[in-house]
């Protein structure tokens, strides 16, 4: 039989469970509790995790199709059949792996209806595969995406280096090195409280430097 | 309090925000925009100082996902349905059973044993395509259990593709003909 996912759009109707016990960072308690509130009819928290792992899952699928300019509309699709599916997630993992698997596998149904021959998505792609793949992202296929990638980038970078220090260092240590408010609060001598202001004032400053970029 | 409310936005983002707090945040962004599209620009940049260069979401990409929940009116109303009947998960995906597998099912039923790639009824143009189980002659034949697992499997194949209609009338003629049909499409499902 040909290797479709059910309907629900999972793989195999199951999450993955690879029998250890694994603890949850913040942020996947934070997802598990949106999912819960999307399971009890909230569908603005649902809202929140599209938000959350848009350009994620855009990313993923645009390398898997080998073609940016589907990327989005299969991106969509995922994010429907994850909602449609969303009742069956236990939370045996993280939000974002069910996800993933989701539009990997939605990604691969989009290459099989085309003929197209589907990337192995077990295997990552090489570096010069990568390369290949996000110079045509970046140079080729969607020029207009490509631009406003490249100009998010550098705007978000202006505005983190003319943060003052104490907030660099904070948002830094948050987006790039993942660490937690607490681990954070340590490697900077400060308050938990301290941290999680900081963090929020960094990203008011790249948010309104980049508001007029995206409006 | 907008900084208040936009300071608890980031620290959900981080997943540091109390438990208790997040129902209110989550109610108080579902009523404003401004709000959501806050937390869409901190998610922006933290994923352009992460991985910088790539392809990321257009602008519009989340509200249109959300207008594409919107008109998909059937699968919210079946959320919480599909939570109070938790164990019969797995019958969803084989409910969705195609007007196709329909088809294909008449074709599994009526076509030799021998006949090998040709018996897809969606293959064959001579054959009605409303052709379904209900045709099968009154005292026919019960299905071979090999038989039944080529339909479980063109069900199960077909679900995704069907409209709601066709899926239910699809698996309800497939019950009605053998009810041991969910028992195998049950073990495709749950096949590694």
């Amino acid at each position: 039989m040909a290797n479709f996912p059910p309907s629900d759009g999972s793989i195999d109707g199951h999450e993955p469970r690879d029998g250890r016990e694994r603890p949850a960072s913040g942020v996947e308690q934070s997802d598990l509790e949106l999912v819960r509130r999307v399971q009890r009819g909230e569908r603005g928290a649902f809202d929140l995790l599209v938000l959350r792992y848009q350009h994620r899952v855009v990313k993923l699928v645009a390398r898997l199709l080998r073609d940016p300019t589907e990327a989005e509309d299969v991106a969509q699709e995922a994010f429907v059949k994850a909602y449609r599916a969303i009742g069956s997630f236990r939370g045996d993992s993280a939000f974002y792996t069910w996800l993933y698997r989701i539009a990997v596998n939605t990604a691969r149904n989009t290459m099989a209806s085309r003929q197209r021959r589907p990337l192995d998505y077990e295997a990552d792609l090489s570096e010069s595969e990568q390369s290949v793949v996000e110079s045509r992202m970046r140079h080729g296929d969607t020029p207009e995406a490509a631009a406003l990638s490249e100009e998010i980038h550098q705007t978000v970078n202006r505005a983190v280096e003319d943060l003052p220090e104490d907030l660099r260092t904070a948002i830094i240590l948050r987006e790039i090195e993942g660490l937690s408010y607490e681990e954070i609060a340590a490697a900077m001598d400060c308050p938990v409280g301290t941290v999680r202001s900081r963090i929020f004032r960094a990203r008011e400053a790249i948010d309104r430097n980049l508001k007029p970029l995206l409006d | 309090m907008t900084d208040q409310i936009r300071e608890q936005i980031s620290a959900l983002l981080d997943g540091e925000l109390a438990s208790g707090e997040i129902s209110l945040l989550v109610r108080r962004m579902e009523r404003d925009a401004e709000l959501r599209r806050a937390f869409g620009n901190y998610v922006l940049a933290g994923e352009s100082l992460r991985a910088p260069g790539g392809l990321t979401a257009s602008p519009g990409f989340a509200a249109r996902v959300s207008a594409a929940l919107e008109a998909d009116g059937a699968a919210v109303a079946a959320l919480p349905v599909a939570a109070k009947h938790a164990p019969r998960r797995w019958m969803r995906p084989l409910a969705g059973a195609a007007v196709a597998a329909g088809a294909a099912l008449a074709a599994v039923l009526f076509v030799p044993a021998g006949e090998e790639g040709g018996g897809l009824l969606a293959d064959r143009t001579d054959v009605a395509p409303a052709m379904t189980i209900a045709s099968v002659p009154p005292g026919g034949a019960s299905p071979t259990p090999a038989q039944n697992q080529r339909l479980a499997g063109y069900l199960v194949a077909h679900g995704q593709y069907a409209s709601p209609i066709g899926r239910r009338n699809a698996w309800s003629n497939a019950l009605a003909a053998d009810p041991g049909i969910t028992r195998v499409a049950l073990e495709i499902v749950e096949r590694p």
